[in-house]
């Protein structure tokens, strides 16, 4: 089966199997490792990427099904000159700790603000329900999230 | 040409190997610097100037990125995917595994069972768990067969068409019904009890004669499993030189070493374990897994062999938590002081042993809690019953008598109308105090603790 879509701003196509989800579609095919398989059936978030401007678990999305459509990665986030704010407090404030639930994370997060710039505790929260982290306890991914809103929208005024 | 000829041209040889060894080597006796002798140590109980600092992860940027890799993001030419077929009946004998029409599936490149496998035992004390099952299945999560294939979803696809024929024999599941004398034998022998411990101190007779009121419960904990997001993880590659190199999640690499080289009959020294960024391990990853069996199957195909386990391995065959059933009796004063405990902690270790002994060990020592009790009788059983295999977690088995001897605790303070944080203070150790194996404690700092809680808390108001 072939897809074409785009990733990160480029166009992309593969020729895979028709049981290839998203998620095996970027870490096999693109080489894109950064979206994980925690459980590959929806339950944790590792896997989380955003497809049309929706934060997704790519394990559940087929392969098929994102044909001629826009996705974006964690590998997307950052260029050589500047990383994503979201990156750079996360890292700051030491939110993750064994980090394999970060780029699923960071993803759902992004999402939020790109909708809501200013988003209060309980927003956060909500954004992040479907990400599961084992090591943490969320108090500093929480944090960062909210430091990351208010670095972008002091940057928006700033612009 | 003569024969001396010959050992001269070969003395020569050797003689410029040993040149060209003797240039890359170190010096023998490396140069002495001179450290300061006196080296500042902080006084007890001062913090060292680290503590209060902020300091960044040296890991969290590449995190942050997506970058970190860990084992199933990497890849290595050539690279095939193995996948376990699971036994998913508690007790039974294999009559019967017949991989033949797995074999002949395209992509499926080699299958393994357990009678390959050179040394099929491992274990960090005592040595009975297989790395596959070989003639007895003793928990539904056990190993009975592998595929190797071109893709994981061909070796997923081959597990199916793997044929075994059991014969179920009797299982047992609960720990208490195993201890009894005609309970069905997980593993052969005279019991299911493997190992058992006892502390004891005073005499918990007569502390109980003097008391006020005497406490009797029992508490029980569940098995708890890790969930790791990262699934258990490696890659194997056995090389032409009879070399294995195994890319793992493993968290003890030491360890995982020494039992892959005797579950294998390889010396050490051919195995190399290279650990990566393990992505959650609480101590479920502590000991080897699927790693010799990747390496068969890595000999077997002349390829590297990647294992990752499914989410539904990982709750199956991993290791978990040990449920503990718990009997504790104490002894009151009328004013809140414990005068005796008898603890009675029956620990179910699931069908084998791995950190039972330890766990055992801890919970004991670590039954009666942070208290002075002068009469104590602790009596520890770890127990074999045909379920998921528990192991190390967070604690060791301290948090299982926790719950009990603090959920006792409580029990009693509302019984005798004392507040819980006062009994708690009341009883606590102090400076010097010893422990139920008599170590005496230092830097004993529960009081302190206790109250700077209770105080940040808000104990008082939240009390009212
Ligand atoms: S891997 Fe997709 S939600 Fe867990
Ligand atoms: S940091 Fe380990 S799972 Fe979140």
């Amino acid at each position: 089966m072939d897809v074409k879509l785009t990733i990160n701003g480029e166009e992309k196509s593969a020729s895979v199997p028709p049981e290839t989800t998203l998620l095996r579609l970027l870490r096999e095919e693109f080489n894109l490792t950064g979206a994980k398989i925690g459980c590959d059936v929806g339950d944790c978030g590792a896997c989380t990427v955003i497809v049309d401007g929706i934060a997704t678990n790519s394990c559940l999305m087929l392969a098929g099904q994102v044909q001629g459509r826009s996705i974006e990665t964690i590998e997307g986030l950052a260029n050589m000159d500047d990383y994503h704010p979201l990156q750079k407090n996360f890292e700051d404030l030491g939110s993750l700790q064994c980090g394999f639930c970060g780029p699923g994370i960071i993803l759902s997060a992004k999402q939020l603000l790109d909708d809501n710039p200013d988003p209060n505790k309980e927003e956060i929260q909500d954004a992040l329900a479907g990400n599961l982290c084992r090591c943490t306890g969320y108090t500093k991914i929480v944090e960062a999230v909210a430091d990351a809103a208010r670095e972008m929208r002091g940057n928006r005024e700033a612009a | 040409m003569d024969e001396n000829v010959k050992t001269a041209e070969r003395e020569v040889t050797l003689e410029r190997l040993r040149e060209i060894d003797d240039d890359l080597r170190l010096p023998a006796v490396p140069e002495q610097v001179s450290y300061p002798i006196e080296t500042l140590i902080p006084e007890a109980r001062t913090q060292t100037p680290a503590v209060g600092q902020r300091a960044s992860r040296p890991d969290g940027r590449l995190h942050g990125l997506g970058q970190t890799k860990y084992i199933d993001d990497l890849s290595f030419p050539g690279m095939i995917h193995a996948k376990i077929k699971r036994a998913g009946i508690s007790k039974a004998r294999v009559k019967n595994i017949d991989v033949s029409e797995a074999e002949k599936m395209p992509g499926v490149m080699a299958t393994l069972v357990g009678s390959e496998i050179p040394v099929n035992s491992f274990g960090p004390s005592y040595q009975d768990q297989p790395v596959m099952v070989n003639g007895t299945v003793f928990h539904a999560g056990d190993p009975v067969a592998a595929v190797a294939a071109t893709t994981e979803q061909l070796a997923l696809d081959a597990l199916d068409k793997i044929k075994i024929d059991y014969e179920p024999l009797e299982a047992v599941y609960d720990p208490i019904e195993a201890m009894k004398d005609n309970a069905p034998q997980v593993h052969e022998g005279e019991s299911n009890i493997y190992s058992s411990k006892v502390i004891q101190k005073g005499d918990v007779e007569q502390g109980f004669e003097a008391s006020h009121r005497i406490y009797e419960n029992t508490f029980s904990t569940q098995m708890v499993e890790h969930v790791p997001m990262e699934p258990h993880a490696s890659i194997a590659d056995w090389d032409g030189n009879g070399r294995v190199t195994l890319h793992s999640s493993l968290g003890r690499i030491t360890l995982g070493r020494a039992d892959i080289a005797r579950t294998l009959n390889m010396p050490i020294n051919r195995i190399r374990v290279i650990a990566t960024v393990v992505g959650g391990n609480f101590g479920g990853k502590n000991e080897i897994t699927t790693e010799p069996i990747l390496a068969l199957l890595s000999k077997k195909t002349g390829r590297p062999v990647k294992g990752v386990y499914t989410r539904e391995d990982e709750f199956m065959s991993s290791t978990t938590r040990h449920p503990f059933i718990m009997d504790y009796k104490t002894g009151m004063s009328k004013d809140g002081k414990i005068l005796a405990r008898k603890v009675r902690l029956v620990c179910d270790g699931g069908a084998y042993c791995s950190w039972s002994e330890t766990t055992l060990g801890k919970a004991c020592i670590l039954s009666a809690g942070p208290y002075n009790i002068e009469n104590l009788y602790v009596e520890a059983y770890a127990v074999y019953t045909n379920k998921t295999m528990t192991g190390a977690m967070r604690g060791f088995g301290a948090p299982q008598v926790c719950f009990a001897y603090e959920s006792q605790m409580d029990d009693m303070a509302h019984d005798l109308g004392i507040d819980p944080l006062d009994i708690r203070r009341m009883n606590a150790f102090h400076e010097g105090s010893a422990s139920p194996t008599g170590q005496v404690l230092e830097s004993v700092v529960v009081r302190d603790s206790l109250e700077m809680a209770a105080e940040r808390f808000g104990w008082q108001d939240w009390n009212k």
